[in-house]
């Protein structure tokens, strides 16, 4: 699943959970993903239980991240960013099942893979950070 | 100290973590293999990162200094 051989390339795998009722765990996953694709790692985000919400096309203009004092960024920004930098965004479909989405419902360019593949990725991972 | 001599100049100023890595990264791939990229930065947090960033892509971070109360680094492209 992991495209790159280069022994010098880390790969770093995060796992989102968390979704629409929890606006301000959100961006993060996408926010360290970028950083880490700047740093010419490979890096792939595992969206399961609540984390498809984050995909679902419309949401990332609707998710808002609560910021003190000032307008908050929609998640978009910084989807938009991890995508920008070549960061792959990973969904499994009993996860897609609890909220009633196909992969037609999420943003274009995500991919669909299985538990087991989940497994082998984390396996082959040199981090793997979950939130 | 020899003085550097940037062959781009890439001003973050006013941008937050992860834009100057994120910029950084660009901007080092449209240089040359040696040629030196001058990064200038406000984000407090720069410092840390592009030493972080350096010691993982590889890319050597020559100086990493503050003018006029700006975070100022120098990077050489390297591969």
């Amino acid at each position: 699943m992991w495209k790159t051989n280069d022994p010098d390339v880390k790969r770093i795998l995060y796992v989102q959970t968390h979704g629409e009722k929890d606006p301000e765990r959100t961006a993060t996953p996408f926010f360290l993903a970028t950083a880490a694709a700047a740093m010419d790692h490979e890096v792939a985000i595992y969206f399961t239980m609540n984390g498809p919400q984050c995909l679902a096309k419309g949401n990332g203009e609707r998710i808002i991240i609560p910021r003190k004092g000032g307008e908050g960024k929609p998640l978009k920004y910084f989807i938009d960013q991890a995508v920008d930098m070549g960061v792959r965004l990973l969904v499994c479909q009993p996860s897609l099942d609890l909220h009633g989405y196909t992969l037609d419902d999420l943003i274009e360019g995500v991919e669909m893979i299985g538990g087991a593949a989940f497994n082998a990725i984390a396996c082959e991972a040199d981090a793997v950070i979950a939130f | 100290m020899d003085v550097l001599k940037e062959d781009r100049v890439l001003d973050c100023s006013g941008l937050l973590c992860p834009l100057p890595v994120v910029k950084t990264s660009k901007a080092i791939k449209e240089l040359s293999v040696g040629q030196i990229l001058k990064m200038i930065a406000t984000d407090p947090g720069a410092p840390p990162d592009m030493e972080a960033w350096s010691r993982q892509t590889g890319n050597e971070l020559l100086l990493s200094t503050q003018e006029d109360g700006k975070f100022v680094f120098y990077i050489r492209r390297t591969k």
